[in-house]
């Protein structure tokens, strides 16, 4: 299914922000807030996977459903799951679309990865001490 | 021992009035903040020294060796990207400018990916703005846009606005109305007086359509706009109109969407068209702490407020071309010197890869995203908790932080003064 993808701050976000090893970060980041009719139409129950692609990569997000959401868009935490898949392009501007970028969406059994596994996904080597 | 009137470095409210209780040189209890603030006061698993990637491990290193490998790093690059500096006091911002020109490098701030394009818009048409305390005493109307203060400025409401006691208001909670304009229900949305509900990406043209009604031109719209009925937004033209006192207050929802500049510019341009009827003003909702002061010290420094490129020997600005993002999507920067900002979490993935492609140092109390492409990482002491430096509050306002305990490790600006200082020993002896 295809939806409009929207970046946000969150509190929890923020207050685990200085902790980006800790399970609080790594659980906000990476979920994809969404609608419940989304939701059963996907075949998706809160807390399973979801693999999110877009043009410019693929991720695996947590889906929590969201009331307040309007069917057909979907909410990410600012982070690094959110930043996987979103262009680097500015349009000009110096300020990429990090609140538009149209996304498929689609079940998945896969794990999601934590932050760190995702830095050493891009050649990094994730500080863990 | 309790320090009284502590400021928090975390978001641009700067809360001036924490208290902090200190024992045992740790902080073990905080007053008055918001979750945001308790959790940075309290916080731990800061790195404890420098480190420097020896292949696929770390290794711990000193204080020394981190510096000189800093220096030896921004000497040999031809185009090194400064980047960061908006959690970091004043003085170090102005050490970040001077080494920067001295290196022909280029340095961004973080509001290149967050208010950039409010300040491109205030280029354009200026900025009717005021500080936070004219809004707290005198307004009865507010404006949210594309901003969610419950859960990004905790305390914005409690001090400012919504619950703020106002010196020119009798009820100061009964007699302020409150209106949020977001595409999704918030918590914020929660506690609006009107909530209007824009479609994705609407925000320019809902924003002409209230300048529309507000010239009297009303008629002329169709029966939605952007997904608001016509008659819900001639209700909030009337109710700023007859506002004694309006102040609109946008976020990254208007910077970062569909339009970005251009939807700041329409709105600083509907507050000037209300204006002509009532008193209205509008601000940026300022993200980290000090993001403000970057703007204002690169102001001052250079002319520009970011995104400045000394490669000519002048300073040159150009957004798209000269800030962070667009640097490291075109792989055009040859290392990077990080400043209390973390990338490696909020910058796109084409960004990042580049770094783990070039040498980079950063300059952060914790280990973060970051980290992984780092070289080498030197710790500071954290602003406004074990080092104290000029700030500025989103509306403009300098405060200085204070420092409430020392743990013996050194501010930014010493260590970026040390940085520069042999720099200066080559370029300029």
């Amino acid at each position: 299914m295809k939806f409009l993808m929207n970046t946000g701050r969150t509190v929890n976000q923020g207050a685990s922000v200085e902790n980006k090893r800790s399970a609080a970060y790594n659980d906000e980041t990476g979920t994809c807030f969404m609608h419940l009719f989304d939701m059963m139409e996907l075949g998706v129950d809160d807390r399973e996977n979801v693999r999110v692609t877009s043009p410019f990569g693929e991720v695996v997000l947590m889906v929590v459903s969201d009331e307040h959401l309007k069917p057909g868009t979907i909410f990410v935490p600012y982070g690094p799951y959110a930043n996987h898949i979103i262009d680097g392009e500015t349009h000009s501007t110096g300020m990429p679309d990090f609140k538009s970028t149209e996304v498929t969406i689609e079940p998945t059994d896969e794990a999601r990865k934590s932050v760190y596994d995702l830095m050493a996904d891009l050649g990094g080597l994730p500080y863990d001490h | 021992m309790i320090i009284k009137d502590a400021v928090c470095p975390f978001c641009g409210c700067l809360c001036d009035d924490i208290e902090v209780t200190v024992d045992d040189g740790k902080i073990v209890a905080v007053d008055n903040a918001c979750t945001l603030g308790n959790h940075k006061f309290l916080g731990d698993h800061r790195l404890p020294g420098p480190i420097r990637r020896d292949g696929d491990t770390w290794k711990d290193i000193r204080y020394d060796e981190a510096v000189e490998y800093a220096v030896d790093m921004l000497l040999e690059a031809d185009r090194p990207l400064l980047y960061g500096w908006s959690g970091t006091h004043g003085e170090a911002q102005c050490v970040g400018v001077h080494m920067a020109e001295l290196l022909r490098g280029v340095i961004d701030n973080t509001s290149s990916v967050c208010h950039g394009p409010s300040i491109l818009a205030i280029q354009e048409v200026g900025h009717p703005g005021c500080t936070l305390g004219q809004v707290k005493n005198r307004a009865d109307l507010l404006i949210y846009w594309g901003c969610n203060p419950i859960d990004a400025h905790p305390r914005h409401l409690s001090r400012y606005t919504r619950y703020a006691d106002g010196f020119f208001l009798e009820n100061a909670f009964r007699d302020r109305k409150v209106i949020v304009v977001d595409v999704r229900k918030t918590e914020t949305t929660n506690l609006a007086d009107e909530f209007v509900q824009i479609q994705p990406g609407a925000d320019y043209a809902v924003l002409s359509a209230l300048r529309a009604i507000a010239r009297g031109k009303g008629d002329a719209l169709p029966r939605t706009v952007g997904g608001v009925p016509r008659e819900q937004l001639v209700r909030i033209v009337d109710l700023c109109k007859k506002a004694k006192f309006g102040a609109v207050y946008f976020g990254l929802g208007l910077t970062m969407t569909r339009g970005k500049y251009k939807n700041i510019r329409n709105a600083i341009e509907l507050v000037d068209e209300l204006s002509r009827h009532t008193k209205f003003t509008i601000s940026a909702m300022r993200g980290h702490y000090n993001v403000y002061g970057s703007n204002e010290v690169n102001t001052w420094m250079t002319g520009y407020p970011f995104g400045i490129d000394f490669s000519r020997g002048i300073a040159f600005y150009n957004p798209g071309e000269t800030t962070a993002v667009d640097i490291l999507a075109r792989k055009e920067c040859d290392a990077c010197l990080i400043v209390a900002s973390d990338p490696g979490a909020h910058f796109p993935r084409a960004c990042i890869k580049h770094l783990a492609d070039i040498p980079v140092v950063q300059i952060d109390p914790y280990a973060n995203a970051t980290t992984a492409f780092c070289d080498v990482q030197i710790p500071v002491a954290v602003t406004g908790i074990d080092a104290e430096g000029t700030a500025y509050r989103m509306d403009g306002v300098p405060i200085r932080t204070r420092k409430v305990l020392s743990t013996g490790y050194p501010s930014d600006e010493e260590i970026l003064g040390r940085i520069y200082a042999r720099i200066q020993e080559v370029r300029q002896p």
